[in-house]
């Protein structure tokens, strides 16, 4: 799950000027070869009302390749998903539904859907593809202490995105985005997302997101516990006989 | 000072009256213009709104339900926007892509929320043992046999097809909502600033609740805007006609222009200073500046026409004016204060606007009283009057007419008194003729654009009238999910119904598309593990947010919306009792079920306006009679005065019920008008019988009244009758206001003159003795 998400931000080093090239050392930063966590995410709507679902996350290959299992809410418990990404082909995605006693495989083609109801929708889970927008650079600001980049994302036509822009704060030391700014086709800010790592081995791992979608009044918070990269995660795992069962943490 | 109290009354205030428009005329006049100034400045803060729910009492039980409505699930005043052409289907590739351009355009509006159209929804398949949840038309160029399975789906799913398409497959339907019920005007007219552009060469419809009521203010307000300017016409013409005078006729609309002024100025400072949405203009205000206006130029008209009469009389204009004066300042201050006391009543409405509307209509009167008992005779000193012209030397042709009239009353007055009682007897059965009918389609003329678009929608559509019910329970207990859908199918057993929707509809879909698309399994699951998998599969397949407008995010609160016709006032009332009927019978005691939506809070509003209108007349005839036998110190006169409104009121209300008037939350305001009015004449007829008793010979007492002020009762009435030009108007309550106004004229002021008359002069000795 925390792979699945660290994608949708950048991934490498930064040493040159312009946005462009900016975001393709963010694209190219090192990422781990396998990941698990437990995943805590929280809901929180207009009036305060909350939902939490907590769900064990393995994935490996850059998040190629992702299985969740659901702890919480309990009326969720055992449902579990697999989902495996294909460069030529739509993503493959499997759920089991343990009331039903049986594996669908699903499909969403609507990247601004919500991503389980939280304000992250898969298109905000997704790698940006960088011939799919045009990057700009602009002034570099500090942010939490932080020196950064400004990079100015203008998605393309072809990118179908459900925002006109985005602005991310980069750290220039680790070249993670700690802070984005998406504004929606009216050009009007739509979500507020800030970003926490820490260094695992020689990653950056991201272990904590806080979205606001500022027109709904709704907030995200996920929280990665018991993060663990590179721990050689078997890659028949990937497979729907083990979204049956749930593994021991 | 001395030498006018003498000359003209002993009594203080009267007289310090007189002495302040006839020997301070400039002082009194920049004073009046100076207060009517600044209570009239307030109009900068005068606000016209239309929303129906805002002429509802808070604690309305459909009021409350209706708000948490949309408070769980947005505002449910859409606007629905149909586009196609007659004869052609829908499913073709230029009109799929200008369904897509109009969605794109109106998702960038400002005012915009949400809206939902085959651009925006989804479909649920199974596909080669997948679940897909993917957008029904995922991009704007489809070729035709794209939307061949599109249509194919639709065809399928009824239930979805018959919120976006029409029933003949000619034209496809997008509901567009609000992010808010307040400011509709500038939804509405966003929204069409949007859309007309890019459907050019198709014909289109626009329409629902949020469209009419963005709509209406305006549509209203230019309506009786550019109908009042013809109806000031008429009543210039006619003033000018019986006047003879262009002086005399602007003095008695200057009386009618600041009196309307500070009228509206005060709404809007009493607005601004409680912010109370009572004190909002809305549809039910509208004949406030109709009826201000009668009163004022009944004051004015009074006031101009006595003073003619006077100064033809006693040829110097100081002493014609202060005898006017002395004559007019108790009656117009009696007809004012008993014309605000029949208002007041209105505050005792159980419908907000009214409450605002009595008092504000206060404001008026009282203001018009006070410049045409003070302003007006100080304007009217200051005037050089050539007291040879024909205005003041000869009669006019009503006070002709007047001179006729009172003969034949006086003559006969037992004939003319039985002949109003019959034609009151004749209205009295007419009244349990009257049907109540709040059918806003019945608000417009046929041929006028909401009103086509609305029989459109009826004809071609789901309808515009929404129902909505909101069931609080689980909504992932297979059991609720059930009653819902038993509900829902009670509730399309009406032939106006045409559709519902809520989330047990969904997770029927849900259910089928996963147990590999099979129709046996359109159906709620057995058990609530398996309603939960589902959501849970369409979470990560889609978005839960694709069910806020029918569950909450709890999952405690579901909401079936469903779609009618146009129902009558009766149909509604039966209907409800029905739906509330099988609740009680057959639901889970433990699921709160509310019915609410237009249809429901029309019903609420009916109720409403019969009670408005019954506590209006009763108190106001009570308060009037008190009022009246107190300052004519006999109960007698009190009742006297009372009888030619009840008489107007009652003739009135028949009349509705034979030519098939149905009483609305607009007409209803009508009994207001006839007892506004009509109380003006009979007090001004008993002032001057009273004042008369005294002086004149009791043979001649009653035909002498009937010339003093029949002249100016019918020169008000005939004057106003330029109301009549509201029944050219296109909104159909507005024709009545119209209409009635004429009638409630006609009815009042003959009813003075001879059912009061024709009672006054056979109980005259009774009469007479005690004021002597």
């Amino acid at each position: 799950m925390k792979k699945f998400i660290f994608f949708s931000i950048f991934g490498s080093m930064v040493f040159a000027q312009t946005g462009l090239e900016i975001a393709k050392m963010v694209d190219e930063r090192p990422t781990p070869k396998d990941m698990f966590s437990k995943t805590k995410m929280i809901l929180t709507n207009s009036k305060g009302q909350s939902r939490t679902n907590v769900m064990i996350s393995k994935s490996m290959d850059g998040n190629k390749k992702q299985i969740i299992w659901f702890l919480e809410p309990k009326d969720d418990k055992g449902v579990s998903f697999l989902k495996i990404e294909h460069s030529d082909q739509d993503d493959e995605m499997r759920m089991w539904l343990p009331a039903f006693k049986k594996i669908r495989r699903i499909s969403s083609k609507r990247r601004g859907d919500s991503f389980m109801s939280s304000d992250l929708s898969y298109e905000d889970l997704s790698s940006r593809d960088l011939t799919k927008n045009e990057y700009s650079r602009i002034d570099d600001e500090m942010f939490d202490g932080k020196d950064c980049y400004v990079l100015k994302v203008t998605p393309k036509k072809e990118a179908k995105s459900s925002y006109s822009k985005h602005l991310s704060w980069i750290e220039k030391s680790s070249l993670m985005a700690v802070k984005e700014e998406s504004y929606d086709k009216r050009g009007e800010l739509k979500k507020n997302k800030a970003y926490t790592y820490k260094k695992l081995k020689e990653y950056f791992v991201m272990e904590r997101i806080f979205v606001e979608d500022i027109q709904k009044n709704h907030t995200t918070e996920v929280t990665f516990l018991d993060l663990q990269v590179d721990t050689g995660i078997d890659y028949n795992l990937f497979h729907e006989k083990n979204l049956k069962r749930i593994p021991k943490m | 000072m001395t030498k006018i109290k003498s000359k003209f009354s002993q009594n203080p205030i009267r007289s310090w009256c007189i002495h302040q428009s006839l020997d301070y005329p400039w002082r009194t006049i920049i004073i009046s213009l100076l207060v009517t100034l600044l209570v009239g400045s307030g109009v900068k803060f005068f606000l016209i709104d239309d929303d129906m729910m805002k002429i509802l009492p808070k604690n309305l039980e459909s009021r409350i339900s209706w708000e948490a409505i949309q408070d769980e699930f947005g505002s449910t005043e859409v606007i629905f926007i149909a586009f196609g052409n007659e004869g052609e289907s829908i499913f073709n590739p230029e009109a799929i892509a200008t369904l897509w351009d109009l969605t794109e355009a109106l998702e960038t509006g400002k005012q915009i929320e949400e809206l939902n159209s085959i651009a925006t929804a989804t479909r649920m398949d199974n596909l080669d043992g997948f679940m897909e949840v993917d957008d029904l038309q995922p991009e704007r160029n489809l070729s035709q046999e794209e939307i061949n399975d599109l249509k194919e789906y639709l065809d399928k799913n009824t239930v979805v097809k018959k919120r976006f398409v029409s029933e003949d497959d000619q034209y496809f339907l997008i509901t567009v909502q609000p992010y808010n019920s307040e400011g509709l005007n500038l939804f509405r007219d966003e929204l069409v600033a949007i859309a007309d552009p890019i459907l050019a060469g198709y014909e289109v419809h626009y329409g629902g609740q949020a469209y009419v009521t963005g709509t209406m203010p305006a549509m209203i307000r230019d309506d009786v805007q550019d109908l009042m300017k013809v109806g000031i016409l008429i009543m210039v013409m006619v003033l000018l006609l019986n006047l003879r005078s262009v002086p005399g006729v602007a003095m008695v609309f200057m009386v009618i222009g600041l009196s309307l002024f500070a009228m509206i100025g005060a709404m809007g400072w009493i607005y601004q200073l409680t912010g109370s949405d009572r004190f909002l203009f809305t549809l039910a205000n509208t004949s406030m500046p109709i009826i201000l206006l009668t009163i004022a130029n009944s004051d004015g008209v009074h006031v101009v026409s006595k003073f003619f009469r006077e100064l033809r009389a006693k040829h110097e204009v100081r002493l014609a004016l202060g005898s006017t004066m002395d004559s007019l300042l108790v009656p117009i201050f009696l007809t004012s204060v008993t014309t605000i006391a029949a208002f007041a009543t209105m505050t005792l409405s159980p419908l907000e606007p009214l409450f605002g509307y009595g008092i504000t209509i206060g404001i008026g009167i009282a203001w018009a009283w006070f410049l045409s008992s003070l302003m007006l005779p100080a304007v009217i000193s200051l005037k050089k009057w050539n007291l040879k012209s024909k205005a003041i030397t000869e009669l006019s042709i009503f006070e002709k007419v007047i001179n006729k009239l009172g003969k034949i009353v006086l003559t006969h007055p037992k004939y003319v008194f039985s002949a109003g009682a019959i034609i009151v007897l004749i209205g009295l059965f007419g009244i349990s003729k009257v049907v109540v009918d709040v059918n806003m389609s019945k608000f417009f003329k046929p041929g006028t654009e909401i009103r086509d678009t609305m029989d459109f929608m009826d004809e071609k559509m789901a309808g515009t009238v929404d129902i909505r019910v909101r069931v609080m329970g689980d909504m992932k207990n297979p059991q609720t999910l059930s009653s819902m859908r038993t509900l829902q199918k009670k509730m399309e057993e009406n032939e106006k119904v045409t559709t519902s929707f809520s989330i047990a509809n969904v997770v029927e879909q849900m259910h089928r598309t996963v147990m590999d698309d099979n129709p046996k399994y359109e159906t709620i699951p057995d058990n609530r593990e398996k309603v939960n998998n589902l959501f849970t599969v369409y979470s990560m397949s889609g978005d839960l947010d694709d069910f806020s407008s029918i569950v909450d995010y709890d999952y405690k609160t579901g909401l079936i919306t469903a779609f009618s016709k146009v129902m009558s006032t009766d149909e509604i009332f039966a209907y409800v009792e029905k739906m509330n009927g099988h609740v009680k019978t057959t639901m889970d005691r433990n699921l709160i079920v509310d019915f609410t939506g237009m249809i429901v809070i029309l019903r609420d509003l009916v109720i409403m306006i019969v009670r408005s209108s019954a506590i209006s007349i009763i108190f106001s005839l009570i308060v009037i009679g008190i009022i009246a036998s107190i300052f004519f110190k006999r109960i007698l006169w009190g009742m006297l005065a009372v009888i030619p409104l009840t008489s107007a009121v009652i003739i009135n209300f028949g009349f509705m019920g034979y030519f098939g008037i149905e009483l609305s939350h607009i007409t209803a305001i009508l009994s207001s008008i006839i007892i506004g009015v009509g109380v003006d004449f009979a007090v001004h007829y008993i002032a001057q019988f009273r004042r008369l008793s005294r002086i004149i010979d009791a043979n001649k007492l009653s035909r002498e009244v009937v010339d003093d002020v029949g002249y100016p009762i019918i020169l008000d009435a005939a004057s106003n009758m330029g109301f009549g030009a509201l029944l050219l108007s296109a909104f159909v309550p507005i024709q009545y206001i119209g209409g009635l106004t004429v009638f409630a004229m006609v009815s009042t002021s003959i009813g003075t003159l001879t059912v009061l008359s024709a009672l006054a002069e056979l109980l005259k000795q009774r009469l007479i003795e005690r004021n002597v």
